[in-house]
């Protein structure tokens, strides 16, 4: 492997039963994780301490949370609990949603990264609302960036979009009960109001609103278990692919195809797989810009979109694989699950050159495939992986974060945060 | 009442004839496993262990001092472990209601030698195709083995294929942690598991 992830750090204190997930904040060196013993620990990224918690809102395990991402002059943390009910919380911090905002404001005392006991005292998080609707356990839940939507999702099948009209005023404007089983998971995308879902039923759904209504525009069938994680690519181009120099018309037009489609959207699965699904851009006379809203031709045409398999990540894991992070930075994504490994995986371009062709890598005859290039000019590669992350237990998430601790090595470096069955928040560097 | 019942009059196997080991008493604890079951699983075992560390172990990859010694868990333990588990709707126990069979245990060993998870499969054979009660004492089969058993154990309760007309929802809903989870959080089936478990104490 040409890479190594190597332990940083282990959060204090841990949890003492299992931990579900941990979720960095849009700005802040936090990170908010979620506990099964109806807790939430909010954790310093700079010194590896918890700096509060949120306890006593909920009855049972707290399966997720959700940073609100434009939140001015305070932090906003969505919880998801097994009780059924998500919880919206507060607390005033400087420093969190957008840097001019969050000055007008008059702070009593700074928080980012901040000594613990103090604003663990002065700085309670207050409890705003609870949303109620669902009829069993919440199981995932996340705010859109573009637009002040939250959507929970739920045993009960079903998936709910809230509409934020005010401060702590959600309205209900969808519920979506395709699936035909558990919702695991939900995402946004970056991009543009598009939601994905994971299910027990092991497909995926992707709703868009038409017209009025919020309905399924696309169901990617696949998996061959339930699908634990779903997450989009960030909406610009990162990573290995991100340089464009000295690319060949095929390649170039690969970036092109992408750029027109969209952010793509991975899964991964209890069948022990990751898939990478990306849309068919449709024919027609103007094309979709991925930014904001979906351009006015969705209008007129088809309200279905087609979203294909585009690959499947090397094999790595030996059991569930529950959860998995798309780096918006190095567009890597890295992997954990029931087998207690973490891998990280990297896109790159085949080589292609000279005498290095491999036999699968043969072109297609010219002409035969133009139209979709794609499949066969990137690979995917597992560059790192490591055993035992959290001892013998399973890990239930991993999670890209920007290094905040005073070892950091270079601007924009990223760590990997772990959650596991121990309780434990683990914190890993990438050293290649 | 008996009517009430998915199968009135299922078949009891007579205790002399479950499995046992020939060596020692099918009714005394065995002491090395019922310690571990007592102190808390992890991350360290009873002393008295070391000499049970198996020579498997022993070069594996121990580079860590907290790695302690393996005791020996062989398909037999497991047996005990959860043959005793009361029936939800007859005064028997798994075992003699066959429900729960050794040949239908087995253990696989790490994948790979910087692995150390092992995992247990049971796979149970319900008293009749339809009994409504599968998921229930698939449950408390896995919740016996996940808190009797170290947590590098990972634990596959299924139902034997061809046993039950619903076995693959049965399967797939005893296979997810995050359902066990939550069912372990509501007070109805934990009452409901503890009474069936009641017996191994």
């Amino acid at each position: 492997m040409p890479a190594t992830i190597s332990p940083l750090a282990t959060l204090t204190p841990p949890c003492n039963s299992r931990a579900w997930s941990s979720h960095p904040h849009p700005h802040l060196p936090i990170v908010a994780t979620a506990c099964s013993d109806k807790t939430v620990r909010i954790y310093s990224l700079t010194n590896f301490a918890q700096q509060s918690s949120i306890a006593g809102g909920h009855k049972r395990s707290i399966r997720s949370c959700a940073w609100k991402p434009n939140s001015v002059g305070e932090s906003v943390l969505a919880t998801g609990s097994f009780d059924a009910s998500a919880g919206i919380w507060r607390r005033w911090e400087e420093g969190a949603g957008k840097a001019e905002a969050a000055r007008e404001v008059d702070f009593t005392s700074g928080l980012a990264g901040g000594d613990g006991a103090a604003d663990e005292e002065d700085e309670e998080w207050r409890f705003a609302v609870i949303l109620d609707g669902h009829d069993s356990e919440i199981k995932s839940l996340g705010f859109a960036t573009t637009a002040p939507l939250l959507a929970t999702c739920s045993r009960d099948k079903s998936v709910w979009i809230w509409e934020e009209l005010e401060d702590d005023n959600f309205e209900t404007v969808a519920v979506l009960q395709e699936h035909e089983g558990d919702v695991k998971c939900v995402a946004w995308s970056p991009a543009e109001e598009l939601l994905a879902s994971g299910s027990y039923d092991d497909q995926i759904r992707l709703w868009r609103e038409d017209v009025d209504d919020w309905a399924c525009c696309a169901m990617l069938e696949g998996h061959k278990g339930t699908v634990w994680w779903v997450e989009f690519e960030s909406a610009e181009r990162v990573g290995a692919l991100a340089k464009t120099d000295g690319l060949n018309d095929e390649q170039k037009a690969l970036l092109d195809v992408r750029d027109t489609a969209g952010p793509r959207l991975a899964s991964c699965s209890d069948d022990m797989t990751l898939r990478i699904w990306k849309r068919v851009p449709k024919e027609k006379p103007s094309e979709p810009t991925g930014q904001g809203k979906m351009p006015s031709i969705w209008k007129n045409k088809d309200f279905d979109e087609e979203w294909v398999q585009e690959a499947i990540l090397p094999q790595v894991h030996e059991r569930a694989v529950y959860a998995f992070s798309w780096s918006k930075k190095t567009g890597r994504i890295v992997s954990t699950g029931s087998d207690g490994k973490i891998v990280v995986y990297e896109e790159r371009w085949c080589n292609r050159s000279g005498a290095d062709v491999a036999m699968r890598d043969v072109s297609p005859a010219p002409g035969a495939e133009e139209k979709v290039p794609g499949s066969g000019l990137t690979e995917w590669v597992a560059v790192a992986v490591t055993e035992n992350a959290h001892d013998v237990f399973e890990v239930n998430h991993a999670v890209w974060a920007p290094r905040s601790d005073k070892d950091k090595r270079y601007d924009g470096e990223e760590v990997i945060v772990t959650t596991g069955d121990d309780g434990e928040v683990k914190v890993w560097t990438l050293d290649e | 009442m008996d009517a009430d019942k998915d199968n009135p009059n299922p078949t009891i196997v007579n205790a002399s004839d479950l499995p046992s080991r020939r060596r020692s008493n099918p009714t005394a604890k065995r002491p090395t496993l019922f310690d571990s079951l007592i102190a808390p699983a992890y991350p360290s075992y009873a002393v008295p262990l070391d000499d049970l560390s198996s020579p498997e172990v022993s070069d594996a990859a121990s580079d860590d001092e907290e790695d302690t010694p393996r005791e020996e868990i062989d398909a037999q333990e497991i047996y005990d472990l959860i043959s005793s588990i009361q029936d939800p709707e007859h005064p028997n126990s798994l075992a003699s209601l066959a429900v729960v069979n050794l040949p239908d245990i087995s253990i696989s060993p790490p994948s790979s030698p910087n692995s150390r998870i092992s995992t247990v499969t049971v796979l149970l054979t319900p008293t009749t195709a339809h009994c409504s009660l599968g998921t229930v004492i698939g449950l408390a089969v896995r919740v016996r083995l996940e808190n009797a058993l170290p947590p590098r154990f990972r634990i596959d309760v299924r139902l034997k294929e061809g046993t039950h007309t619903t076995a693959d929802a049965v399967n797939k809903q005893l296979g997810d942690k995050e359902r066990v989870a939550a069912a372990m959080e509501n007070g109805t089936l934990v009452g409901v598991i503890r009474n069936m478990l009641s017996t191994c104490e």
